[in-house]
């Protein structure tokens, strides 16, 4: 690949390409992710849509938050149970929320740490208002022009604190 | 507290580009393709129900950590690694070496690197990162997928370190203990190539090397019925773009740098039939690159029916056939040396 052909632009996303250079030696050239300059709108329309269709299903009781995050960051079941420390049935059942029920506190602190979402976020969906929907906080990190939500741990393992506020312009 | 001598560089790849870069700060002046070339990095392999992923995914280089091993074995390069049980010991340990002004290696998962943008952070355990050093709660990083040092919490740098699942990195954590005063480049150049073509040639499974590359072509037709709806096809298909060319591989899934390898080995073995094969897998690679850019659009255009599908498909094939054609020359060009 000639160098020219390779280069995109995109500074959130930079990275190293091996290219023929002009005198036909090849070597690195630092550019932007193609795929991200052209295409990232259409990741974020896709993730949209899907997690509007679990938090669907999780609102109408067919499944639980387990399954809604496992899908979302994209994992396998087993790939789940064997991060989480437990069975692959085990998680099948907590799929469900009568399997889900049974989830002791540490286990579902465990889920959590694999998420990477605070303890109490495996019992609510935080949603936040984007241009008048009601849009996921897990989807959309805090990305609301007024007001601001930051979750943060603490030492204790069990506890997270949840900050809303405005926004400072 | 930070190493400051140490010069922070982006690689291509995210293994080749941090032992590329210890390797050159204890002293020994070598590129990333070399590092790369020698090391045997350039694979295929096909997976189409496997359980730790959930949908049908591929690979483009070797087993992770196999190239530090490589690298031992073929240029002499000697590494401290220590892996923990326990997360304590393994943070212990690792600010003790930061101390000592010990530049050191780390393997983590990179879902938990906040400063990874988050279209990119998938749990994927074997991510490798260089530690520099250590402000207050934060640890310096030199990442070679970003273009600055960059800081890091250290309650995500121990969940990254310390993650479950497939391949967990358990702590693991390596630096330079040794650099050989001379090294026989020619032979590590012929041990990595041979080992390459081997790989890509005849390993004796079907969905390894060339064949791997004709079961993805035989299989990929079948991915609609196992995505969810078009839009998961869509992502599973346009992420064959981010496997070829954004996961840090130098562009066309290795191809491009694997190609800058036999160009520098091409001078340093002086034979120049090496040069001619740089060029040939030179434009492989644009075949992989054209047919990564073919499944972006057709992702993007929910263009995903049986007959697109195919296409994609007999582009695939027609890598299988290049590859089969081009490892059996540079396996030959190797083999009379």
């Amino acid at each position: 690949m000639k160098e020219k052909e390779g280069l995109a632009d995109c500074p959130e996303q930079q990275l190293i390409l091996y290219v023929e250079k002009e005198d036909g030696k090849y070597g690195p050239v630092q550019t932007g992710s193609y795929l991200s300059a052209n295409y990232l709108d259409d990741y974020f329309y896709k993730r949209k849509n899907l997690e509007i269709s679990l938090r669907k299903r999780v609102v109408e009781g067919e499944i639980s938050l387990v399954y809604y995050y496992m899908v979302l960051v994209d994992l396998s079941i087993s790939e789940l149970a064997s991060r989480v420390g437990i069975s692959k049935s085990r998680v099948k059942k907590q799929f469900e929320p009568r399997g889900f029920a049974k989830c002791s506190v540490e286990e579902l602190r465990k889920y959590a740490k694999v998420f990477n979402v605070p303890v109490a976020n495996m019992l609510q969906i935080v949603l936040i208002n984007v241009e008048k929907n009601y849009e996921s906080l897990y989807i959309h990190e805090d990305k609301t022009l007024n007001i601001s939500v930051e979750q943060d741990s603490t030492v204790n393992p069990y506890l997270s604190v949840t900050k809303i506020g405005e926004r400072s312009k | 507290m930070i190493i400051e001598k140490f010069k922070h560089k982006m690689a291509a790849h995210c293994e080749s580009g941090t032992i590329t870069s210890l390797i050159n700060h204890a002293g020994l002046r070598i590129s990333e393709p070399l590092v790369f070339g020698i090391s045997s990095g350039l694979f295929f392999g096909y997976f189409h129900k496997m359980k730790s992923f959930p949908f049908p995914t591929f690979i483009v280089r070797n087993k992770p950590g196999q190239m530090r091993v490589n690298i031992t074995k073929r240029l002499g390069v000697k590494f401290n690694e220590y892996s923990f049980h326990n997360i304590d010991d393994g943070t212990r340990k690792l600010d003790e070496l930061l101390q000592k002004n010990i530049p050191t290696a780390a393997q983590v998962d990179f879902f938990y690197l906040d400063y990874v943008p988050s279209w990119e952070r998938v749990h994927i355990n074997v991510h490798f990162m260089v530690i520099l050093g250590k402000e207050d709660s934060n640890y310096i990083i030199s990442d070679s997928y970003f273009p600055e040092l960059i800081k890091l919490k250290s309650t995500s740098l121990e969940n990254s370190r310390f993650a479950g699942g497939n391949m967990s990195p358990k702590g693991f954590i390596f630096n330079v203990s040794y650099i050989p005063t001379t090294i026989d480049y020619e032979d590590a150049i012929i041990k990595g190539i041979k080992k390459v073509c081997f790989n890509m040639l005849h390993i004796p499974m079907p969905f390894l090397g060339v064949k791997g590359i004709r079961m993805f072509a035989k299989k990929i037709v079948e991915w609609p019925d196992l995505a969810r709806d078009t839009e998961h096809l869509s992502h599973e298909i346009m992420k064959i773009n981010i496997l070829l060319e954004d996961q840090g591989t130098g562009g066309a899934g290795f191809r491009f740098i694997y190609a800058t390898f036999l160009q520098e080995a091409a001078d340093i073995l002086g034979k120049p039939e090496l040069k001619y094969l740089s060029v040939e897998l030179m434009k492989i690679g644009d075949g992989w690159r054209e047919l990564s850019l073919f499944a972006a659009k057709a992702g993007k255009n929910r263009d995903l029916g049986p007959g697109k599908l195919k296409e994609l498909s007999g582009l695939i094939y027609d890598r299988a056939d290049a590859e089969e054609k081009f490892f059996t020359k540079l396996g030959n060009a190797v083999k009379r040396s």
